[in-house]
């Protein structure tokens, strides 16, 4: 190696470490803050771990909101969503993979129309849409419009064209039906597809607020985005930031977590979603 | 018999229209058809089915988007400062965490100690919730005891009232955006990297290329259509990022760091307003519609010539 190129080493190393610390800065701070005594300056005590290691300020968090009641409520938005879409996402992408049929080119840039005019720029009229029909307000009204997805429709599209084809007939030849065939043939042989797509509605849905906010009212119903909100909107009037790290570390956790388990699923599902 | 037979052609006929029925019908209902119903009710006063009872709703053409383009009505000057400060997040975004989403592509792709920690250390904010990582920065932000004035502190340089002060506020929630994005972008261009053959490196090597050299004349060039496309999902995604507003003083003061589809949020419930709320969100759907079409359209072809 060149004397150069190891001075060259060294700086990237650098610069990536310092732009890595910097990066990493808010959530250890936001940690440390969260398991400080109340109200205790920085000054006072260690200066990462306060006077004593205390759990205080996320009981006084969980004072606020009914944590564990956003957070059922979140898994079934993001399940409830999941799961419709799973059904519905495979049921086009099979139909636009493999059959021909009138008009297929005309639905099917219909169908992308989503990903140009996407739900949440619609907000106003979709909140209108949601009240006509009488949903305002329910787990149901939360999911509706996220049911039907181009984004998912357009990545296993693609996963199920790379399925020989050869594979389906021979299912047909042993007596396969349609449900067997999408099933055995094309969904065992796009689980790579189906994960990216998982991953990417679920994260998207459990971060999501404007719309939990506005469609719903009652905390039987409400996210932990909104519960959150909650929080926050305590924090302006007196600036209980403890709490309100305490409170951003139990909505953002189990994503973290989830992160850190499917590391490289996460960062291969997220390269596919820019068309989202 | 022929009834059986004729009935199974029915179902082989219908089968497609069958599969595809949910999603297009959800589609229509949330997408297509009330971006009709946006075109329709930004001609009406206030609007269509929404006014005062009994009060028939006014027709009124292309009043309401001469309102919000007028700097001395009241919701003009709301919207042309929300509009603005729109262009001037989406840019900034582009200008900077692009770059810097490219630079720690660079930095990451070469196998190094603690790799997969300074991975999570850009990549974790992206999976954030708006309003959660705008919360913690509402605290890093905070005047007497942020983070962020500790360090101008040890500095010596004065406090800054990053969340309050009316010239620092959108800086303020560029900055939150650039360390939100950059390493979603990131994951972009390490993709696009890892398509670079090594030989052309290895080839441009031996042509005596130093690293600069190569990046100007072999990764800039191979990474164009990547560049693209991030630049454009960021430029569109910035006009659809809002939900940090929430924590950090409500695009406040004075509408000083209000972004467009923020402020359709914030007069969602007024009736009056319904007009304008509509034209506003033809707006936003026509800024997003026209890049994101331009971008697919770009990757269609680019599939195609594969």
């Amino acid at each position: 190696m060149t004397r150069n190129s190891r001075v060259a080493q060294t700086i990237a190393a650098t610069l990536t470490g310092a732009i890595g610390l910097i990066f990493l800065l808010p959530l250890v701070f936001t940690i440390l803050v969260s398991i400080r005594p109340e109200n205790e300056p920085v000054t006072q005590g260690s200066i990462f771990f306060g006077s004593e290691i205390t759990l205080s300020l996320y009981q006084h968090a969980l004072k606020i909101a009914p944590w564990g009641l956003h957070y059922l409520n979140s898994i079934i938005f993001v399940g409830g969503t999941l799961l419709v879409q799973m059904f519905t996402v495979t049921c086009a992408a099979y139909a636009f993979a493999r059959l021909r049929f009138a008009g297929r080119n005309l639905l099917l840039v219909v169908i992308l129309l989503q990903l140009m005019i996407p739900s949440g720029v619609l907000l106003v009229q979709n909140f209108r849409m949601i009240n006509r029909l009488g949903l305002f307000d329910t787990h149901l009204a939360l999911m509706l419009p996220y049911w039907g997805s181009a984004f998912g429709m357009l990545l296993l599209r693609q996963a199920f064209r790379e399925v020989p084809i050869e594979l389906e007939e021979a299912a047909r030849i042993d007596g396969a039906n349609l449900t067997q065939v999408i099933r055995h043939v094309y969904v065992v042989n796009a689980i790579p597809a189906y994960v990216a797509f998982a991953l990417v509605s679920l994260s998207s849905h459990w971060n999501e607020f404007l719309w939990p906010f506005i469609i719903t009212r009652s905390e039987d119903i409400r996210p932990l985005t909104v519960g959150l909100n909650k929080l926050i909107k305590t924090t302006d009037q007196g600036a209980f930031y403890g709490q309100l790290m305490a409170g951003t570390l139990i909505v953002i956790t189990p994503l973290v977590i989830l992160f850190l388990l499917f590391q490289r699923q996460f960062v291969e599902s997220f390269a596919r979603s820019g068309i989202r | 018999m022929i009834a059986g037979a004729w009935r199974q052609r029915f179902v082989a006929r219908a089968l497609p229209y069958l599969l595809i029925a949910p999603t297009l019908t959800l589609v229509l209902m949330f997408n297509v058809l009330p971006a009709f119903n946006t075109v329709n009710d930004s001609l009406y006063k206030p609007a269509r089915g929404l006014n005062a009872a009994g009060k028939p709703p006014e027709f009124v053409g292309l009043q309401n988007f001469a309102d919000i383009l007028d700097d001395s009505h009241y919701m003009g000057q709301r919207f042309l400062r929300a509009f603005r400060n729109t262009l001037v997040f989406a840019l900034a975004t582009v200008m900077l965490a692009v770059p810097l989403g490219l630079l720690l592509a660079l930095l990451l792709n070469r196998p190094q100690r603690l790799r997969s920690l300074w991975r999570f250390a850009v990549f974790y904010p992206a999976l954030l919730p708006l309003i959660g990582a705008a919360s913690i920065w509402s605290f890093i932000f905070s005047d007497s005891i942020g983070l962020a004035n500790a360090v101008l502190r040890s500095l010596g340089l004065p406090g800054l009232n990053w969340l309050g002060d009316r010239n620092l506020v959108l800086l303020s929630v560029i900055i939150i955006n650039i360390w939100k994005q950059a390493g979603y972008f990131m994951i972009f261009f390490l993709a696009g990297l890892q398509n670079i053959a090594r030989e052309l490196y290895e080839a441009a090597a031996l042509d005596g290329a130093g690293g600069f050299q190569q990046f100007v004349w072999l990764t800039l060039p191979l990474l164009r259509r990547t560049l693209l496309f991030v630049s454009v999902i960021s430029f569109t995604f910035a006009f659809q990022t809002v939900e940090q507003l929430q924590a950090l003083g409500e695009g406040g003061p004075a509408d000083s760091a209000n972004l467009l589809l923020y402020l359709i949020f914030q007069n969602i419930a007024e009736r009056r307003n319904w007009g304008y709320v509509n034209a506003m969100t033809l707006v936003l759907i026509a800024v997003v519609l026209v890049f994101t079409l331009g971008n697919f359209l770009l990757f269609e072809r680019d599939e195609r010539g594969r």
